[in-house]
């Protein structure tokens, strides 16, 4: 049996896919590719996939992460990749397929950019820079045990923040994982709190998924 | 900006985004410039349930093959994103080319039932379209056409549509659009158009019809202009078995209502239970064979990489090759893992082998339509099912594991009386007895009686459409009788508003006068009107106030045999004088035998020249 982990993109109109609906459409795809994929051994047998991270909805990504068991140990990585390709809605598409290398438990942080839409990108820019440069940044986070307010200061790395002639953007690297996932609109929510010049969100994009020493996830 | 670009700004401001936005693996995309004629296939509610309806993806299907013909699909958007659309003037498009209806040559809706009549105005109105056909110019463009069931009376939609098609529109639909092709090209205008579109059979063009009424309200006669025909029969394909259907379905991304392949196994049904309009406007029964019913489930499960499939009839288990096909289709399903679902299967003829098939393939309730709580009552309304084989089924079900069962019943069918509400009780309470009499039943957990009441809506082309329809008050008497008579937890019961109901007659058997105040209801908000959260009986009771509709005309009135209905010019292959006859035979609580035991002469068969059963 083959263990593998295919790096899928998530783009355009298939952005709006929920990721409730995105495990049943992969399930589909899976269907529909005939490839002879793994079923649990259970009273209810079903295909085993997992997706390493959650995408946000309305999130773009060309790093998405997806793992299963092919039965079949003479298929190659390319073949599996252009089956499911052959039969992906619009906007996903397999990049490539490999042998699992680690455990999902050793992705860290993800690396995510947005830009802010404004009118004064300077002003913008500015009250961007004070945000980054507080203390702390402390925002209200839903969990499953209510609403608590947590800084993600620490946990924050800013990439890249450049401004344009109509928008701030920005490049942010944010936990991931299994143990802390921060979502970028924390940062934007926390930014429309401070006061700042107003601004609409938007493109926010995976770029990647990071193990804690910064090399990419395999 | 574009549409798109226009859509997407708000789109993640809005439940199920995915709905809005199509992009969904099976959908057909065209180049535009190489189109001739475009389809906006519009369904009257949400895409959650507009989604699911096998009808359109057949339609669909079948006009996309054609190369110079683009069908695409639009539905009735949600409450926040209509909100959107009218903030944000996104005028309402269709989910392939994102492009606005109002471009379309063609729009075309399902009339599924009449609840979702109002929501018609409304996507017209949001399309940017004005509403009544009359005020939308002459130009060969924007043809707004409807077909489905409801199309058999469409008298109280006349004044806002150019066409209705009547029957099944796997041919007339192509033929109509080859027709307006052809016209367009020679620049001919609406009107034109129309007076040729309406020979074709089928085609029904209400602007060359009118009528003259009664002091008393009813009609007088019928006036055709225009060189119209008198009569408009309905469509029917003669060969079903290599009738057209679609190698995939568009599968969507959010959970729809039927989320699943859909295999259509026979049309029409032989049972003729006399309040049933499906049972008689889907006539002559025809069925496919159980070769082609395997090829196409494999065909589609294939493509669309659904696991669960689903046949889809009026009566699955009068196939005449029930048990070789089913044992066929399991025979793929189970190795696939494909979960297979039967849904319609009768009382009646539900054998021990059909059990044993079934529980293979689904562990869920066991649903009757028993309808009638006496035998009496179930003689009336032809549902040819006696007590013996109810208790027949219940003794196979729980010897089989089952331990719930759902009974349909409906209320306010015609010559009932409190004896026969009871007698929903008593019979829940005999399968109860039953369900314990039995050595080998169940163990570890009681039996579960599930009555779901429903509220009688005669219907046109039923033996019942001359009958009137239970008061209000009348079925809140009968509701609060039949609670009153339950006296176990071991039986739930649910039922209906009367008021829907009661909606739901005027609505099936009203006029062309009513046109106006389903227009005015609009106009006071009336939309998802099939949903209880957006149903304002009061404001529809103030629509017919207004334009002086004595609803009880329509809901409350025998309507007479020899009263000239207001869908008698259109011509269901089935007769005036079978349905006269068989409301005779049902008042005198005779039944009818079904279509294979004994023809009982409803005229399909001369009509369409042919025996039924051959």
């Amino acid at each position: 049996m083959l263990r593998v982990r295919a790096t899928f993109k998530k783009t355009g109109r298939a952005k709006y896919i929920s990721h409730l609906d995105l495990n049943r459409c992969m399930l589909r795809t899976f269907r529909r590719s005939g490839l002879p994929i793994w079923y649990t051994e259970g009273f209810n047998p079903h295909p085993y996939y997992a997706f390493a991270l959650a995408l946000s909805l309305g999130f773009e990504s060309e790093c998405e992460i997806l793992d299963f068991n092919i039965t079949d140990d003479n298929m190659s990585m390319e073949e599996i990749r252009d089956r499911l390709n052959a039969v992906m809605p619009e906007g996903m598409g397999i990049i490539k397929v490999e042998i699992q290398v680690q455990k999902i438990t050793a992705i860290a942080k993800a690396e995510y950019s947005f830009s802010l839409m404004t009118d004064s990108p300077e002003k913008l820019m500015e009250d961007v820079k004070k945000l980054i440069g507080s203390e702390e940044i402390l925002i209200e986070k839903k969990t499953k045990k209510g609403i608590k307010t947590v800084d993600i200061k620490p946990d924050m790395e800013i990439i890249s923040c450049e401004q344009t002639d109509c928008s701030v953007d920005i490049v942010m690297r944010l936990p991931a994982g299994t143990q802390t996932n921060y979502n970028p609109t924390l940062f934007v929510e926390a930014l429309k709190n401070s006061g700042a010049q107003p601004f609409e969100a938007e493109k926010f994009v995976r770029r990647a998924i990071l193990c804690a020493d910064d090399t990419i996830f395999k | 900006m574009e549409l798109k670009d226009k859509i997407e700004k708000h789109l993640l401001e809005v439940q199920k985004p995915s709905r809005y936005i199509g992009g969904e693996v099976g959908s057909v995309i065209k180049d535009k410039s190489k189109v001739d004629v475009r389809f906006a296939f519009c369904f009257p509610d949400t895409y959650d349930i507009g989604m699911s309806h096998l009808g359109m993806k057949i339609l669909y299907s079948l006009t996309n093959e054609r190369e110079n013909y683009w069908c695409e699909r639009c539905f009735a958007p949600s409450e926040d994103f209509e909100a959107i659309m009218r903030e944000n003037d996104i005028p309402l498009y269709a989910l392939e080319s994102l492009d606005p209806i109002k471009d379309f040559d063609f729009i075309g809706f399902t009339l599924q039932y009449e609840l979702s009549y109002a929501n018609i105005l409304n996507m017209l109105d949001l399309a940017g379209l004005p509403v009544f056909a009359a005020d939308r110019g002459d130009e060969l463009t924007n043809i707004v056409v409807a077909g489905g069931p409801c199309v058999c009376n469409p008298e109280p939609l006349a004044d806002f549509f150019d066409i209705f098609i009547l029957g099944e529109g796997e041919e007339v639909n192509l033929e109509l659009m080859d027709l307006y092709w052809e016209m367009k090209q020679q620049g001919a205008t609406k009107t034109e158009f129309l007076r040729k579109a309406c020979h074709i059979e089928g085609i029904y063009v209400p602007r060359f019809y009118s009528f003259v009424y009664k002091e008393d309200g009813t009609i007088e006669r019928l006036v055709v202009s225009d060189g119209a025909p008198e009569v408009v029969r309905k469509r029917i394909i003669k060969d079903f078995d290599s009738v057209y259907y679609p190698d995939n379905f568009v599968v969507p991304f959010t959970e729809i209502v039927h989320d699943r392949v859909s295999v259509e196994v026979l049309r029409g049904c032989i049972r003729g239970c006399r309040f049933c309009q499906a049972g008689f406007i889907y006539r002559p029964f025809r069925e496919k064979h159980t070769d082609t019913i395997c090829k196409e489930t494999k065909c589609l499960c294939e493509n669309t990489g659904y696991d669960e499939v689903s046949l889809a009839s009026l009566s699955t288990s009068d196939h005449s090759e029930i048990d070789p096909m089913l044992t066929q289709l399991i025979e793929y399903t189970a190795a696939e893992r494909i979960n297979l679902s039967l849904p319609s299967l009768r009382v009646d003829n539900f054998s021990e082998s059909l059990l044993e098939k079934i529980k293979k393939v689904r562990k869920s309730g066991l649903t009757f339509a028993a309808e009638g709580g006496t035998q009496r009552l179930r003689d009336v309304i032809n549902k040819n099912v006696s007590e013996e084989e109810i208790m027949n089924t219940c003794t196979i079900a729980f010897k089989g594991g089952y331990s719930a069962v759902k009974l349909y019943f409906m209320m306010g069918l015609p010559t009932e009386t409190d004896e026969d509400i009871v007698g929903i009780a008593d019979l829940a309470n005999r399968i109860i007895d039953l369900f314990y009499s039995i050595e080998d039943r169940p163990k570890g957990r009681g039996v579960q009686i599930s009555i779901s009441c429903a509220t009688f809506v005669p219907k046109p082309f039923t033996p019942f459409q001359f009958e009137p329809q239970d008061t209000r008050e009348m079925i809140e008497h009968k509701q609060k009788l039949l609670l009153d008579s339950v006296k176990t937890k071991k039986i739930k019961v649910s039922y209906h508003d009367p008021n829907v109901s009661q909606l739901e007659v005027i609505l099936a058997k009203g006029d062309r006068r009513l046109c106006k105040a389903i227009y005015a209801a609009w106009k006071k908000g009336c939309k998802f009107d099939s949903w209880e959260e957006y149903f304002h009986f009061d404001k529809w009771v103030e629509a017919f106030e207004e334009c002086g509709i004595d609803t009880s005309f329509y809901a409350n009135r025998r309507f007479e045999y020899d009263e000239i209905l207001p869908w008698d010019h259109l011509d269901y292959l089935v007769s005036k004088e079978f349905f006269i006859r068989e409301n005779k035979t049902a008042h005198n609580a005779v039944t009818t035998p079904n279509c294979r035991l004994r023809c009982s002469g409803c005229g399909v068969n001369k009509k369409v020249g042919r025996d039924c059963f051959c």
